[in-house]
């Protein structure tokens, strides 16, 4: 191939760009035999917290951001400034949780709702790289929740006291 | 027959090492006291496991190991001794070959020894093994090291039984032994090159993964084998009254010296690569030479080392200090102890500090480790002791196996009167007449035979008074005063040369056969160098056999 | 393989069985005479792994699980599972993620059976400095001990047995007692290796424990799903490592120290498999090899994920 036939693909490859774009984002969503449902333990739950609805079912729906003195005083918002409640949490069916586009997904599949921000990491993580997996190598593998380790209030992986550092060679008697 | 010959042969040997002086059992049984503390401290390793030691995962290895490294080199260098003795033609080479042998055999089975202690299961050392065992062979440097170490055991075992074999049977020994000799100085060389690549094919060891570690092995064994040897020469000498001239002593020194002027020199070189390109190589060394991170057990050491070879060496090249058998003894035990520490725990141990995930675990031997290092070279010492006690004995014709088996030493007169070459032929005759004997050795500058003169000479020489035909024409060529002496007139004239010859250990019985296979009358008695020390003479034998008791033992 | 001769007896030698008797001989005045009976012999003169044939290898792992009950009083099984053919196992480990809190130690100890006295643990866990040098084995801190991990200012990094594919330690054994099996892991026979350690001079990575006292662990804290090349209880003067928990990969579970991380640090999976999360880490992430000037080619990749 001459420079020139290199410089007509490459136009070519330009023009094209949007169609190009197009097709991966399809095949994105449509192919990669991703399971919908990827298996969870129980979202944790505070005890005696959820459902929602069973304190939530009698009260008035107060879409007025404010300070909360009644109940869940102890949330003080450490994710996405400004944020508010019903970012993510669904107003009307407190037991479920509101996307952005307005799609309602139970809480043990929060995950989708996470990655409405944080996408390459929701990708990472199901491939199995972000957070902790177990089970099969080769078969059945349990995920565990984005909540399980970063509380969505609060979401910083909290500090852990360090197990005891080994015997120090001298002291191995 | 052969059975009880071999055993009545080790009953005479074994006789021969339980005879001594006071000193000596005081000596034996201080080292038995130590080999038996040293066991009783491996007996409890045993039991408990090798956490008696202070090695652990970090530093895996430790003072073993170390003695193990050190004792290669004296395995090897004692024979790397053969070449200059060959090269220089020295005298006392048979005994540098022999005690240098026997030193051999001594390292190597200490290194086996230091091997079995080191092992965390000893019983199952069989695994090594080629054929019964798996040995890694040829990935596994240590199996190498089996082959290379058993191996060259094997040759000097060999050697030393056959030398002492033909020694003790009057025989010569050294130019039917002598290409195995030279075997074991290549077999010394890779003993200490298989032991050095041992480190030095160890990636995960930049202490060790140096191309300049096998190079520097070698000139440093150069040094402590020699010195060894030197030490273990004026102690065999003074001890057993063998006849090892100073020159030889002094000429060693003087290769030990050159051998430490390399070995500081690649020491040089080493230094400056770790130093000047400052990779992570340089920890090690740095923390061997000036201490890592406040971590600095080995710092005094390896100086004292450092200074000790720089000492020895100065002590060794200049000829005044090394002329003198105090300085000279100075600058051996120094290269001994400096090179004890450098090839010693300052190769080992640097290996393992900083460990290689940059821990740094200072290892200093527990006593119980201790206790068996010193329990392993009293064993050394002890074997090394008793091996000499055997064979210098052996060697010196003083034990022979065949004890009843006359030899020529038992049947030779000592009364020796001995001539030079330009003794005239009257002085012969009236020797012979004044001291009643029959013939006598002809002896060079050098008091060695050359040739042999009997009365029959003597008588043939006055039948030839009349010049021959040939010496009248040689009068026409050249005139009479210009060739010297005239035939007939000297012992070198009328001599039969070369002197058939035999040593004191020779049996009668070859003597008898030489006498009656080339009808002569005499033969010369020798030392190993040639000196003569006494004639026998056909009536000796005679006189000899006459004694009843000693009838039926010549066949 | 060997050569088998008949004597008059009938009896077949093969040449192996006949020098073991030759120097069964010389042996038996060395040894303590009360431990001469028949078992001890057999634990003597038994075959290296790999020259076992599948009887053979059910008898010694029969009478080795005797012994492990009679001397811990419980059932223990050993596992003899083969290598499953098309899997490399190899691991990953996210070094932004790691917080250090040592729970992959414990859980190692745990279930691989290691000695609690004296202490041998498999995984050394580093603690190096953000900043300057990074990582910097010589900068390491391998003891240290905050309140709460992970401490700012620092990162952390765990390093066990990195299952090289050219491992130096394997090329070193003189006896053939540690090598690498055909899914990558190098293993080690307890009951062949003699305890010279050369391995643990070799091994780049401080992978290699040594037992060097009698390892003792509580007959309760013994896990009883062992594996011959694994877990199975150890005994004094040998050599032992990580085997990515051979006893449960073989099985297709993942490794203890993968199923304890709490921040999901430790990544596992087989390497010739393009969908495992492994493959996933090597081509999406930055990933390197520790010492790989070495040439020892670690199945065992740490990588950063993300900055945060």
């Amino acid at each position: 191939m001459n420079i020139y036939g290199k410089k007509i693909g490459l136009a070519i490859l330009i023009a094209l760009f949007p169609l190009v774009c197009a097709v991966f984002s399809f095949a994105e969503s449509k192919g990669q035999e991703v399971p919908k449902k990827f298996l969870v333990p129980p979202p944790p739950f505070s005890p005696g917290i959820f459902p929602c609805s069973q304190c939530h079912k009698y009260m008035p729906v107060n879409k007025k951001q404010r300070k909360l003195e009644q109940m869940h005083q102890d949330i003080t918002l450490k994710h996405m400034p400004g944020g508010w409640c019903f970012d993510c949490h669904n107003p009307d069916d407190r037991d479920k949780l509101r996307l952005a586009n307005g799609k309602l997904i139970s809480f043990d599949e929060s995950y989708y709702l996470c990655a409405q921000c944080h996408g390459v990491v929701f990708r990472d993580w199901k491939a199995g790289l972000h957070g902790k997996r177990t089970g099969m190598w080769n078969g059945e593998k349990q995920y565990r929740l984005c909540v399980h380790c970063h509380w969505p209030h609060d979401p910083p992986f909290k500090p852990l006291q360090p197990l005891p550092p080994p015997a120090r060679p001298a002291d191995i008697k | 027959m052969v059975q009880a010959v071999a055993v009545r042969d080790f009953l005479i040997a074994f006789k021969e090492i339980m005879r001594g002086s006071k000193k000596y059992y005081a000596w034996l049984a201080f080292l038995s006291f130590l080999i038996l503390l040293g066991l009783s401290a491996y007996i409890d390793q045993l039991n408990r496991g090798l956490i008696t030691t202070a090695m652990r995962d970090q530093v895996s290895w430790g003072m073993y190991i170390s003695n193990f490294t050190f004792l290669v080199g004296v395995a090897a260098a004692a024979v790397y001794l053969i070449i200059p003795a060959y090269v220089y033609k020295f005298k006392p080479i048979k005994e540098v070959a022999l005690f240098g042998e026997l030193l051999a055999i001594t390292a190597i089975t200490m290194c086996i020894l230091f091997i079995i202690v080191d092992m965390g299961q000893p019983f199952r050392v069989w695994h090594i093994l080629p054929v019964i065992g798996a040995m890694n062979f040829p990935s596994s440097l240590l199996a190498w090291d089996v082959i290379v170490l058993n191996g060259y055991l094997t040759v000097n075992i060999i050697i030393v039984f056959y030398v002492l074999y033909r020694i003790s049977h009057g025989k010569e020994y050294l130019p039917s032994i002598w290409p195995l000799i030279i075997l074991s100085i290549p077999m010394a060389v890779s003993i200490h090159t298989v032991t050095a690549f041992l480190y030095n094919g160890l990636p995960a060891r930049p202490f060790w993964n140096a191309s300049i570690v096998a190079p520097r092995f070698i000139a440093s064994a150069f040094c402590s084998g020699p010195a060894l040897m030197l030490i273990i020469f004026q102690i065999v000498r003074k001890i057993w009254k063998l006849d090892i001239e100073n020159r030889a002593i002094f000429k060693i020194a003087e290769l030990v010296a050159y051998a430490m002027a390399i070995n500081l020199f690649l020491l040089g070189a080493e230094v400056f690569k770790e130093f000047y390109s400052g990779t992570i190589h340089v920890y090690p060394i740095k923390y061997l030479y000036f201490g890592l991170h406040g971590h600095a057990n080995l710092v005094p050491w390896i100086w004292t080392a450092t200074v000790l070879n720089i000492i020895a060496f100065i002590l060794l090249l200049l000829p005044k200090t090394r002329e003198n058998f105090l300085t000279l003894n100075m600058g051996c035990v120094f290269l001994i102890m400096g090179v004890y520490i450098e090839k010693g725990m300052g190769l080992v141990i640097p290996g393992f500090v900083p460990d290689t995930l940059g821990e740094i675990y200072e290892y200093i031997p527990t006593m119980q480790e201790i206790v068996v290092t010193v329990g392993i070279w009293a064993a050394g010492a002890l074997m090394y002791t008793l091996l000499l006690k055997f064979t210098i004995p052996v060697y010196t014709g003083k034990v022979r196996f065949w004890k009843k088996a006359l030899v020529a030493s038992d049947a030779m007169s000592r009364k020796l009167v001995t001539v030079t070459p330009d003794t005239t032929v009257d002085e012969i005759g009236k020797i012979l007449i004044s001291k009643h004997i029959s013939g006598l050795p002809v002896v060079d500058r050098d008091n060695r035979v050359i040739g042999v003169i009997s009365e029959s000479d003597i008588i043939y020489s006055e039948i030839q008074r009349d010049p021959h035909f040939v010496e009248k024409l040689g009068d026409l060529i050249l005139p009479k005063e210009k060739r010297g002496e005239k035939l007939g007139n000297t012992a070198k004239d009328i001599m039969t040369s070369p002197a058939v010859t035999a040593f004191e250990n020779t049996p009668l019985e070859e003597l008898i056969k030489t006498i009656t296979e080339k009808k002569i009358k005499r033969i010369v008695i020798v030392d190993k160098e040639g000196h003569p020390v006494g004639m026998v003479s056909r009536i000796d034998i005679v006189r000899e056999l006459e004694k009843k008791e000693n009838k039926h033992l010549v066949s | 393989m060997s050569k088998i001769r008949s004597n008059p007896l009938g009896v077949k030698l093969d040449r192996r069985t006949f020098l073991k008797g030759a120097a069964l001989g010389l042996a038996g005045t060395a040894l303590p005479l009360n431990k001469a009976d028949a078992s001890f012999w057999e634990a003597f003169f038994q075959k290296h792994f790999r020259e076992m044939n599948d009887d053979e290898k059910k008898k010694v792992i029969q009478r080795l699980e005797k012994e492990y009950e009679q001397k811990y009083k419980k059932a223990i099984h050993i596992g003899s599972e083969k290598p499953m053919p098309g899997v490399l196992f190899g691991y990953g480990l996210d070094l932004s993620r790691c917080i250090g809190c040592r729970r992959c130690v414990y859980a190692c100890v745990e279930e691989n059976n290691q000695s609690i006295d004296p202490q041998v643990q498999w995984i050394t866990v580093l603690r190096f400095k953000k900043g300057e040098k990074w990582i910097d084995l010589e900068e390491s801190e391998k003891y240290y001990n905050p309140e709460q991990v992970p401490e700012s200012g620092h990162f952390y990094m765990p390093v066990q047995c990195q299952q090289c594919e050219n491992p130096p330690c394997v090329r070193a054994c003189p006896t053939q007692a540690t090598w690498k099996e055909p899914d990558g892991i190098v293993v080690v026979d307890y009951n062949w290796c003699i305890g010279c350690r050369y391995c643990m001079a070799a091994c780049p990575y401080g992978a290699r424990r040594f037992n060097w006292g009698e390892p003792k662990r509580p007959a309760e804290k013994i896990n009883p799903n062992t594996h011959y090349l694994g877990n199975r209880p150890r005994y004094k003067g040998v050599v032992e490592k990580c085997t990515f928990c051979v006893q449960r990969t073989r099985n297709g579970r993942y490794p203890a120290c993968v199923e304890i991380c709490p921040v999901g640090a430790r990544k596992f999976g087989n390497l010739l498999d393009p969908q495992s999360e492994i493959r996933y880490a090597i081509e999406h992430k930055r990933v390197f090899r520790l010492k790989e000037d070495l040439n020892t080619n670690p199945k065992f990749y740490y990588f950063f994920a993300y900055g945060r």
